[in-house]
C-alpha cells in the first residue's frame, strides 16, 4: 500500500496531529465520504486537493484547543507492561543489548571526561570579581621593520602612563617577577617559593581572597612581602589556622640584611589561575631615592602590567588609541631603540590563546581543548548511531508485536512512546555504565593530563549556563537516537507483519550505510591524526638539538654565597673537584641552561655601523667549558680560555657568537667574522669565535641568534655531565662537595634531560589523549560494525541457503558477504582521507619544525581499518557462511 | 447554563439535528443545508458549530453505523435533547412576537 494508491493518507495523518482523539474517527469518516463522493463528479486529483483545503479548514481553535494536553508522556497503565516488555526484551537479547549498553557507556564516559578537562580549562580566573574588565598589556617590538619580540614583558612605565593617559583605566597593577625565593625565616632556611613584585594595586584588580591583614595596604611599603596559606604554614609552623599571628613576623631574603615584614596571608592560587605564586613582594622594595629605574625607566624591560577598565569601556577602543601612545612616549624607536606597539589582552583570553615570550602566565593551547571537545562529540555521536543501528537491525523481532498491538487499538504514536522509553531505559543503563568508568578511569586520566580533576570541582567551577546546556544535549541525543528506530519500529502494517511474509525492511538501508560509512570516517581520521602526532612527538624527541644534553645535572646556583673577587677562584676550584669524582665527565657553569628562554640584547651591531643598524640577539654567560661540555661544534676562530674571564665585568672583552648571530650582523662567511667588533650593553666586545647553531628551545621554536660572553656569578646554575653508569654515586658525591664549597646553601638538582622535554608536556598530553579516544572510536565502530553484519547476514539467510545448494563454497559466500562492507568501509577512508589531511596541515603549523607529511601516513590507516574491519566482520560472516543450507530453506 | 440565546449559524445546526433525526452528523446537515437553503457550509464549521451545541447540552451523540463508504469510518451521530427543543420553541416564540409587530409582515393567524 503505497502512498501513490491513497491520496488521502497524508492529508489524514495531518489531521491525525492535531485532531482530538475522541472525534477524530467522525471528522475522519465524513472528510473521507466527502472525498469519495467528489472523487465521481471532478476526478481523484481535485478531490485530494479539496481534502486538503478541508483538513486545513479543521485546522482553526475550535477543534485545536478540545485537545486534551495533558502531557502524559506514557499512561500509568501501559507503563507496566512497557516495563516488562523492555526487560523481556534485554534478556532475549542479552548479547545486543550489551553491546548497546557498553557501546554507549563508553561514548559517555568518554564525554564525561573530556567535558571535565574542557570545563577546568575553560574556568581560568573565572572567580576574579572584576573579570570581565582586567587585561593584560602585550607589547610588540620591531626593529628595522621585523617583529623582534612578542611578548607580555615591557618597561614599568606603561601601566601608570596609561593610567594618566587614558580615562577609560579604573586602576592599573604592575609587577615584575622574581624567581624562587630564598629566604630565612625564624632562623630555618626556605627554598624554591614562587615569589613576584607586585604593587599595592594588585589586589585591587584580582579578588584572591585574603586571610590576614589588609589588602589595600598590604604591599605599600618597601619590604613588605605577603604570603599564600602553605607558605605561610611552612615559614612559621602555622598550625592551628590563625594567620594573623604571621603578621608582623620578619624574614631575610638571601644576602640582604634588610628584613622583609609579612603584611598579609592569602589563600592558595587556585589552579586555575593563569598567575601563579606563592608569595608576593611589595613593588616599592624596587624604587628608592637613589634607584628609582623601576618606576621611572623607558628601557629596562622585565615588567608585567595589567589594566582593570571603567565599567563599558570598548577596549578594542582603547587600543586604538595606544599608536598615538607609542608616539608620544617613544617617538618611533629613538628612546629604546625600537618601536614600540601595545594591546590589550582580555583577561579570559590570557590562559588559552597566549603565545607571548616571557609569558608567566599558566598556558595551555586553546586549538588542542576545543579540539578535544570535538572530538568528545565525535565519539558521542558514533556512540549513538550505533545505537540506531543496532535498534534497527534488530527491528525484525519486533515486527510480530507491533502487528499484535496496532490490531488491539494502539496509536502510532504510543508505539513510538514506547519504544523511545525502551531507548531512554538502555541509555539510563548507559549512564550508570559511563558514571562507574568515569569513576574507575578517573585516577589515570587525570595522570594522563596531568592535572586534578573530579567531577566536583567541576561542578563548583562551572556555570549554570554550561550546566543546561550539557544536560540538555544529552537529553536531545538520548530522545533523539531514539526517535528514528522508534518510528521504523512503529510503522510496520499489521496484516504484513502477521501473515509471515516479513521479510525484510528494505527502507533505512540508506541511512543505514551512511551511519557505518561515518562511523568509519570518524575512525580512520583519528588513526591518521594519532599516526602524525605520535610522528611528530617522536621526530622531536629524538632530534638532533645541536647540543647534548644527555645524562647531565644541573644544579641550583649557590645564591647565598658572596659575589666577591674570591668567587671565580672558588667556582673554578669546585668544578675541579667535581672532576675528580669518578662518574663526572664535565663540569660547567652559565647564566642559563637549555631549554629555558634566554635574555635578549637589544641593540647589538658591529663596531663600525651606525645604531640604525641594531639587531636583537639572545645571550648567554658561559665559562670556559661550556662549549665542550655540551659538545657545541665549533665553526672558526676559539672558543673561551680561562684568561678571557674577569671578575670586573667592564674588564671583559672577548665574545663568541653563533652562524645566525653573524649572518643577522650581516656577516656572510664565518670566517670574516673573526677579530670583528661588535658593540652592545654600551661596551665594545672583540668576536673570537663561531660556533654552530642549536636549538636552545623546544623545536617548536626556530634556532635563535645567539652571543656567549664569558661570565660568573652566583646566580649561575652548573651543568654537570655525568656518566651514565655512575648517576646515583656520583650524586652524593657532588653533594658533599658542593655544601663544602658553598655552604649555607641549599643543594637542588634535576636532570637537565626532563626538563627539556617539559616543554614537550603540552603535546605529548595531546598525543595520548588523541590516541585513547581513537582507540575508543575504533571500539565503537566495531561493535557497530559487528551489529549491522549479523543483522545483513540473517536478512540474507535464505539466500546463502539457496547459493550453498546451488554448490556455492564457503569462501565464496564469505566473500560476497565481506564485499559489500568493505566497499563501505572504503568509501569512508577515502572521505576521511581530505579531512585528516587538513587537520594535520593545520596542526603542524603550530610547530616550527615539523616532520613531512609522507603518503603512507596516510596509507597506512586505511589499510588497519580494512584490516581491522574484516576480522570483525568475519566471526559473524563465516558463522553465517557454515550454516546448514537445510535448515535455512526449511520454512517457506 | 447557556445564553439564552443562539448565533445565526447555531440555530441553523440545531434545527437541521432536529429534523434530521437519526441521521444527523456533520456531512447530512451539510447537505441539508445545501438542500432546503440553496446554502453552501463549511464541514469544520459545521463541526465545531455541533460540538459546541454539544457544550451548551442542547445536543448529544454518539458513535453511529458504519459503511465502507467511510473507509471503516463510524459517524458521530447528534440528537437534540430536551433542552435543546425548548430552545428552539423559546426562540420561535420570541422571533414570533417580533414579528408579529412589523406591519408589512402580516401573518395570518396572529393577533
Amino acid at each position: 500500500m503505497g502512498k501513490s494508491n491513497d491520496p488521502t493518507k497524508t492529508a489524514l495523518r495531518f489531521l491525525e496531529m492535531f485532531c482530538p482523539r475522541k472525534l477524530y474517527e467522525g471528522i475522519e469518516g465524513d472528510l473521507l465520504e466527502q472525498f469519495y463522493s467528489e472523487e465521481k463528479i471532478i476526478g481523484s486529483r481535485m478531490a485530494g486537493v479539496r481534502l486538503w483545503l478541508a483538513v486545513f479548514r479543521f485546522f482553526r481553535p475550535g477543534i485545536i484547543l478540545r485537545n486534551t494536553f495533558s502531557l502524559q508522556l506514557i499512561s500509568i497503565d501501559m507503563f507496566r507492561n512497557y516495563l516488562t516488555i523492555a526487560f523481556r526484551n534485554v534478556r532475549k537479547n542479552k548479547v545486543f543489548t550489551a553491546i548497546n549498553v557498553f557501546g554507549l557507556g563508553i561514548g559517555l564516559a568518554a564525554c564525561f571526561l573530556i567535558v571535565q578537562f574542557v570545563m577546568f580549562e575553560l574556568s581560568y580566573d573565572k572567580f576574579h570579581d572584576n573579570y570581565e574588565r582586567v587585561y593584560r598589556i602585550t607589547n610588540d617590538r620591531f626593529q628595522h621593520g621585523k617583529l623582534i619580540q612578542h611578548g607580555t614583558i615591557m618597561y614599568p612605565t606603561i601601566g601608570p602612563a596609561m593610567a594618566k593617559d587614558f580615562p577609560e583605566v579604573e586602576a592599573y597593577s604592575r609587577l615584575m617577577p622574581s624567581g624562587d625565593l630564598n629566604v630565612k625565616a625564624d632562623d630555618r632556611i626556605f627554598r624554591g617559593e614562587t615569589c613576584h613584585f607586585a604593587d599595592e594595586h594588585f589586589f585591587y584588580v584580582f579578588s584572591f581572597p585574603f586571610l590576614a591583614g589588609d589588602r589595600t595596604n598590604a604591599l605599600k611599603e618597601r619590604h613588605s612581602m605577603v604570603l599564600s596559606e602553605t607558605t605561610a604554614k611552612k615559614y612559621f609552623q602555622i598550625t592551628d589556622g590563625n594567620y594573623k599571628n604571621a603578621i608582623g613576623k620578619v624574614v631575610y631574603w638571601g644576602l640582604d640584611t634588610q628584613p622583609y615584614k609579612i603584611t598579609g596571608v592569602f589563600e592558595d592560587i587556585p589552579e586555575n589561575s593563569h598567575i601563579q605564586f606563592d608569595a608576593l613582594v611589595s613593588y616599592a622594595t624596587l624604587i628608592s631615592p637613589d634607584e628609582h629605574d623601576a618606576d621611572d625607566s623607558w628601557t629596562w624591560s622585565d615588567m608585567r602590567h595589567y589594566l582593570l577598565l571603567k565599567p563599558g569601556v570598548n577596549y578594542k577602543t582603547l587600543e586604538s588609541k595606544f599608536e598615538d601612545f607609542s608616539q608620544r612616549h617613544f617617538q618611533g624607536d629613538k628612546v629604546s631603540g625600537s618601536v614600540e606597539k601595545f594591546f590589550l589582552q582580555p583577561l579570559k583570553d590570557a590562559h588559552l590563546y597566549s603565545d607571548y615570550e616571557y609569558d608567566i602566565a599558566k598556558t595551555a593551547n586553546g586549538k588542542a581543548v576545543w579540539a578535544l571537545l570535538i572530538v568528545a562529540g565525535f565519539i558521542m555521536v558514533i556512540a549513538w548511531i550505533n545505537y540506531i543501528n543496532l535498534t534497527t537491525s534488530r527491528a525484525l523481532e519486533r515486527a510480530k508485536e507491533v502487528g499484535l498491538r496496532k490490531v488491539m487499538g494502539a496509536f502510532r504514536s504510543q508505539l513510538v512512546k514506547q519504544f523511545i522509553f525502551e531507548s531512554v531505559l538502555i541509555s539510563l543503563f548507559a549512564f550508570i555504565v559511563a558514571l562507574l568508568i568515569t569513576y574507575l578511569a578517573q585516577s589515570s586520566f587525570n595522570q594522563i593530563i596531568d592535572g586534578n580533576l573530579t567531577w566536583w570541582m567541576v561542578f563548583t567551577n562551572i556555570s549554570t549556563s554550561s550546566t543546561l546546556l550539557i544536560i540538555s544535549i544529552l537529553i536531545v541525543g538520548v530522545l533523539l537516537s531514539g526517535f528514528y528506530p522508534a518510528v521504523v519500529l512503529s510503522s510496520y502494517r499489521p496484516i504484513t507483519v502477521l501473515k509471515g511474509k516479513f521479510q525484510r525492511s528494505s527502507s533505512g538501508t540508506w541511512l543505514r550505510k551512511g551511519l557505518v560509512i561515518f562511523q568509519f570516517m570518524a575512525s580512520v581520521t583519528l588513526i591518521t591524526g594519532t599516526i602524525i602526532v605520535s610522528r611528530q612527538l617522536e621526530f622531536m624527541n629524538k632530534a638532533d638539538l645541536g647540543i647534548n644534553i644527555n645524562n647531565t645535572l644541573i644544579v641550583e646556583s649557590p645564591e647565598n654565597t658572596q659575589w666577591d673577587s674570591t668567587f671565580i677562584e672558588r667556582v673554578e676550584s669546585y668544578k675541579s673537584e667535581l672532576m675528580e669524582i669518578p662518574g663526572v665527565i664535565s663540569a660547567t657553569t652559565s647564566n642559563n641552561i637549555p631549554g629555558a628562554r634566554l635574555g635578549r640584547a637589544f641593540n647589538v651591531r658591529l663596531g663600525e655601523q651606525s645604531e640604525s643598524s641594531n639587531v636583537t640577539m639572545s645571550f648567554l654567560g658561559v665559562d670556559y667549558n661550556w662549549f665542550k661540555t655540551y659538545g657545541v661544534p665549533l665553526v672558526e676562530g676559539r672558543t673561551f680560555s680561562t684568561t678571557d674571564h674577569n671578575h670586573d665585568f667592564e674588564k671583559l672583552t672577548n665574545i663568541v657568537m653563533n652562524v645566525s648571530g653573524i649572518q643577522l650582523l650581516g656577516i656572510k662567511d664565518p670566517k670574516d667574522a673573526i677579530g670583528r667588533t661588535v658593540s652592545f650593553w654600551g661596551k665594545t666586545w672583540t668576536l673570537i669565535g663561531v660556533v654552530a647553531d642549536y636549538h636552545q628551545q623546544s623545536l617548536k621554536r626556530p634556532k635563535e641568534a645567539m652571543v656567549f660572553f664569558p661570565a660568573y656569578s652566583s646566580y649561575y646554575p652548573t651543568s654537570i655531565k655525568i656518566q651514565q653508569s655512575e648517576i646515583q654515586n656520583s650524586i652524593t658525591s657532588i653533594e658533599a662537595t658542593f655544601k663544602k664549597f658553598f655552604p649555607g646553601n641549599s643543594f637542588q638538582y634535576t636532570f637537565l634531560e626532563e626538563r627539556f622535554n617539559n616543554q614537550y608536556r603540552d603535546d605529548n598530553r595531546f598525543s595520548t589523549i588523541v590516541s585513547i579516544f581513537t582507540v575508543l572510536a575504533i571500539i565503537i565502530s566495531c561493535l557497530g560494525l559487528i551489529g549491522l553484519s549479523s543483522y545483513t547476514a540473517l536478512q540474507r539467510t535464505k539466500e546463502i541457503g539457496v547459493r550453498k545448494v546451488l554448490g556455492a563454497s564457503v569462501v565464496s559466500i564469505v566473500s560476497l558477504l565481506s564485499i559489500d562492507f568493505l566497499k563501505l568501509i572504503l568509501i569512508a577512508a577515502l572521505l576521511a582521507l581530505p579531512l585528516a589531511y587538513y587537520a594535520s596541515v593545520n596542526w603542524l603549523e603550530t610547530y616550527a619544525y615539523r616532520i613531512g607529511l609522507g603518503v603512507i601516513m596516510f596509507l597506512a590507516p586505511v589499510i588497519a581499518i580494512l584490516f581491522i574491519a574484516a576480522i570483525t566482520m568475519s566471526v559473524q560472516v563465516i558463522k553465517t557462511a557454515m550454516t546448514n543450507p537445510g535448515e535455512t530453506l526449511k520454512h517457506e | 447554563m447557556s445564553k439564552e440565546y443562539l448565533g445565526e449559524f447555531e440555530e441553523l445546526v440545531l434545527t437541521m439535528v432536529g429534523i434530521l433525526g437519526d441521521e444527523a452528523y456533520g456531512n447530512s446537515i451539510v447537505n441539508e443545508i445545501k438542500e432546503r437553503l440553496g446554502r453552501e457550509s463549511n464541514l469544520s464549521a459545521v463541526h465545531v458549530t455541533l460540538y459546541r451545541l454539544e457544550d451548551k447540552g442542547l445536543v448529544k451523540s454518539q458513535m453511529g453505523g458504519s459503511t465502507n463508504l467511510r473507509g471503516g469510518r463510524r459517524k458521530r451521530i447528534f440528537t437534540i435533547t430536551n433542552a435543546g427543543l425548548a430552545m428552539l420553541r423559546a426562540m420561535k416564540e420570541s422571533r414570533m412576537d417580533l414579528w408579529k409587530l412589523i406591519p408589512q409582515l402580516k401573518i395570518v393567524g396572529s393577533i
